[in-house]
């Protein structure tokens, strides 16, 4: 029963300890600029995109909207609008693929910590599993319930991760062969359209758009979907 | 030819070609001409400005944006008929399109008429068929200092490009609300002669506030700063702050400049002989080619706001994100009906503000009234949608016979000259619902379930536009990576499987010692003097079930300690498969299954000599 105990003990303060952590790094502006101070929050990324978009500014409501997918990917409201604007636009009203559709569930905060539980739940379970035979049949559904959490998470992280590689197109912008100016173009990316960010090289970014084709566009002329991702992949 | 009588010609043929245009332009007509007047973007006109008199006036070059002009010649014609002197001087103008559209290009000389080029994008229309941004309707320069065009107070003008250039915003107010919509006038001022052409309108530098759509045609006017005539271009727009803090706010406006290139004359022959302000003359330099062109952005000074969020306190549940001066009225399409008829309920929302923001469901669910969702038309009071009324105009069908009530409407807005929420009802409407002819689908409520978002022709309505959120400061978070991807993040899941995978290892340390604690009892064999002693006694009794029991307790202990297991388990089977059938131990352990179940008969010399075994094989496994 100590063992258990000790087990228990352990577990929360692992869990503790990683919740802390977690407040103490979101407490920390990972991005430091200092003309934009890091704070985002859905339903400030929502009402900025609705600005633009009344405004007229399709790029910048598609990258605002997009952003707070992220954060709000099941918000109903924000699935809307962001159709709406996407089509006004003449642009394909979904994006992604079936991962992404399906994936993105749940805010992938939330998923996290709950992925996290999950582990400390399905870990615990099984520990004590050994130990109480009586218990064997509610502990095991225990230890499911906690790895169905942990696949849920995973499952999310998986379809979050093509995020950190997305940009939008903040006006038309040519692609073209080689990251050079000058250079010959192959086609022109819309404004306000989703592309997928393969290289970088210089001030060009190579790119990826939703028919599949590839091509070298100006870094300036495209913005990360996750401000920071750039840095870190 | 030496150079200083070079210069000294130059100087004398530029002296006669100014003092030619100036006498030519003293008095008679001007002309302007565009040959061809519709061109495609990438080709080029020739705009050609005449003056038939005997004088000509210093001509500068136009300025539309959208367009550049590059000077590429002048002609003179002299005529003398019956002692009558007539000069015609004619200046021609490459003009270059930068975008589509229809331009407007104003007279340059007083007298000649504007002429309009149109500007196709390829061999396609121009788009939307009329002016396009950029161009400049009208065109007449108005002389003088430009006056303030409205009540805005005038900002500080910073001007770039070597002081060819200068962006400035006038705008009334630094303090502002979210949402909060404030008339601002951008104002491109272009140096005359310095500036080729602008490249596009101003533009936000930044995501903190969004500008409303900027007027096709800004207004056109001259000014004069240090001395220096200017050209501002004015567009009358508003701006909104979207997010809060102080924020800094500067407009970006490319255009493309002439530069002066070396070499120039500012020294030495023409040194401060007057010459030199000639030389230095904008339109000397375009004229003769001493001047490159190239393209720079110019910024505005940076402007500070306090952008203030929306308070939470008092914000009304039907609050939409409206934030302006608004009055609320309503009214009803007819004050009689059928029953089934659809009336209109109309409410008129005006005043100021942004009106993207003003937005009503209208009515909801109401007992008696089926009630759709409503149109909204805005028709502005001004040319940037800031003054204006919204009406919404919502069908509603009375399914109810006699005299009905159509309910009060609310609308709610934050006004921030008060800085608090402000809630407006309409007035209850009446109307009077005959009843429906007998046999009639409507008549007896037949049509008693309301449909709010169903139009009327029974269609999906379209999706309306989804109203802002109220952010009541939960939630935030300092980056958008999700944690899945931040590094300090990554290594709790690692932290818990070490720590589980911890417990799991001193919970099994514990079972094993636990487990051997529980076996260790079995595991103290006898010694074996003990052995032997006892042994001996039953071999000289003759007892051969007691001897081999004794022996094969003995022989179990110490197998069992030395595989680690308990006593138990070391059974016949497991000592024959893991020794073998040979094994002196095995056929110990099957004779004493043998000597249990069995009468075995041995003689003195078997014992004697099992005895002899097990005492070895004991001695030889103990641990000492």
């Amino acid at each position: 029963m100590s063992t258990l105990r000790l087990a228990g003990s352990l577990a929360a303060v692992v869990l503790g300890l990683g919740l802390c952590g977690g407040e103490l790094l979101a407490q920390t502006p990972v991005d430091a600029q200092p003309a934009a101070p890091a704070d985002y929050s859905a339903a400030r990324l929502y009402n900025s995109a609705n600005a633009y978009a009344r405004s007229g500014n399709t790029a910048l409501a598609v990258l605002a909207y997009e952003r707070a997918r992220v954060l709000a990917p099941t918000d109903p409201d924000l699935r809307s609008n962001l159709r709406r604007v996407r089509e006004s636009a003449g642009l394909p009203a979904g994006s992604g693929s079936w991962l992404q559709e399906y994936g993105r569930f749940a805010s992938p905060n939330t998923l996290y910590w709950i992925g996290i539980a999950g582990l400390v739940l399905g870990g615990v379970c099984l520990l004590a599993r050994r130990r109480h035979a009586r218990f064997r049949g509610a502990l095991l559904a225990g230890a499911v319930i906690g790895f169905a959490a942990v696949g849920a998470s995973a499952f999310n992280a998986a379809a979050t991760f093509s995020v950190l590689s997305e940009s939008i197109s903040l006006r038309q912008a040519p692609a073209s062969v080689s990251p050079v100016a000058g250079a010959d173009p192959l086609f022109q990316v819309p404004a306000a359209a989703t592309v997928r960010v393969l290289d970088r090289h210089g001030g060009f970014e190579l790119i990826r758009d939703s028919q599949g084709r590839e091509g070298w566009v100006a870094a300036s002329d495209l913005a990360p979907l996750i401000p920071d991702a750039a840095d870190r992949t | 030819m030496k150079p200083y009588a070079l210069r000294a010609l130059i100087a004398v043929v530029v002296s006669l070609l100014l003092g030619g245009m100036t006498i030519a332009a003293a008095a008679g007509t001007a002309l302007q001409s565009i040959e061809p007047s519709t061109i495609s973007l990438g080709g080029s006109a020739q705009l050609s400005i005449t003056s038939i008199g005997s004088d000509m006036p210093a001509i500068t070059p136009p300025m539309v944006p959208g367009l550049e002009f590059l000077a590429v010649g002048q002609s003179q014609q002299v005529q003398i008929i019956n002692g009558v002197t007539s000069s015609k001087s004619t200046v021609t103008y490459q003009v270059i399109p930068q975008q589509a559209g229809v331009f407007s290009i104003p007279s340059a000389l007083p007298g000649a008429e504007p002429v309009v080029l149109t500007v196709t994008r390829g061999s396609g229309s121009v788009p939307g068929g009329s002016a396009q941004g950029g161009s400049v309707q009208g065109g007449s320069v108005q002389g003088g200092q430009a006056q303030p065009s409205s009540s805005l107070p005038a900002e500080s003008t910073r001007q770039g490009a070597s002081g060819a250039a200068f962006v400035r915003l006038r705008l009334a107010k630094h303090e502002l609300y979210v949402g909060e919509m404030v008339p601002v006038d951008i104002q491109v001022g272009a140096r005359d002669g310095m500036v080729a052409s602008l490249n596009g309108p101003p533009a936000l530098n930044g995501d903190a506030f969004t500008l409303s759509k900027l007027p096709e045609n800004p207004s056109r006017s001259e000014e004069v700063i240090d001395g220096k005539p200017f050209i501002v271009f004015t567009w009358h727009t508003a701006l909104v702050a979207v997010k809060p803090g102080t924020l800094t706010l500067t407009m970006d406006t490319p255009l493309t400049v002439r530069v002066r290139t070396p070499g120039r004359p500012d020294a030495g022959f023409f040194s401060g002989s007057g010459f030199e302000d000639l030389f230095n003359d904008p339109a000397f330099q375009n004229f003769f080619g001493t001047s490159t062109q190239r393209d720079v952005t110019v910024s505005s000074a940076p402007e500070t706001f306090t952008v203030l969020e929306l308070p939470a306190e008092g914000r009304p549940a039907d609050f939409s994100g409206a934030v302006g001066k608004f009055s609320v009225s309503s009214d009803l399409s007819q004050d009689k009906a059928g029953e089934g008829d659809p009336i209109t309920l109309r409410m008129h929302v005006s005043g100021e503000g942004d009106f993207e923001r003003v937005s009503s469901s209208m009515l909801h669910d109401v007992d008696g009234w089926k009630t759709y969702t409503p149109i909204v038309n805005f028709k502005p009071d001004d040319e940037i949608g800031y003054r204006g009324e919204k009406i919404f105009e919502q069908p509603v069908i009375s399914i109810q016979a006699g005299k009905r009530t159509v309910p009060e409407v609310t609308f709610s807005w934050f006004d921030p000259t008060t800085r608090r929420y402000e809630q407006a009802h309409t007035e209850p409407l009446t109307v009077a619902i005959t009843p429906a002819p007998a046999g009639s689908s409507v008549a007896g409520g037949a049509t008693a379930a309301t449909s709010p978002t169903a139009d009327l022709a029974g269609n999906e309505a379209v999706p309306t536009w989804r109203p802002d959120h109220p952010d009541n400061g939960g939630g935030r978070t300092s980056s958008l990576m999700p944690h899945y991807f931040q590094p300090a993040f990554m290594t709790v899941p690692p932290l818990v499987v070490i720590a589980l995978s911890t417990v799991w290892f001193w919970m099994r340390r514990g079972e094993r010692s636990a487990e051997r604690a529980r076996v260790e009892p079995y595991m103290m064999p006898p010694s074996v003097e003990s052995l032997a002693g006892e042994l001996g006694e039953y071999a000289a009794a003759r007892n051969a079930q007691s001897f081999f029991g004794a022996a094969r307790k003995a022989l179990c202990g110490m197998l069992a300690l030395k595989w680690g297991v308990t006593p138990p388990e070391v059974t016949t089977d497991e000592v024959v498969s893991r020794l073998g059938s040979d094994s002196e131990i095995t056929r110990a352990f099957m004779l004493a299954d043998e000597a249990a179940y069995s009468t075995l008969k041995l003689t003195p010399a078997d014992f004697q000599r099992w005895q002899r075994i097990v005492l070895r094989n004991v001695d030889s496994e103990m641990p000492s």
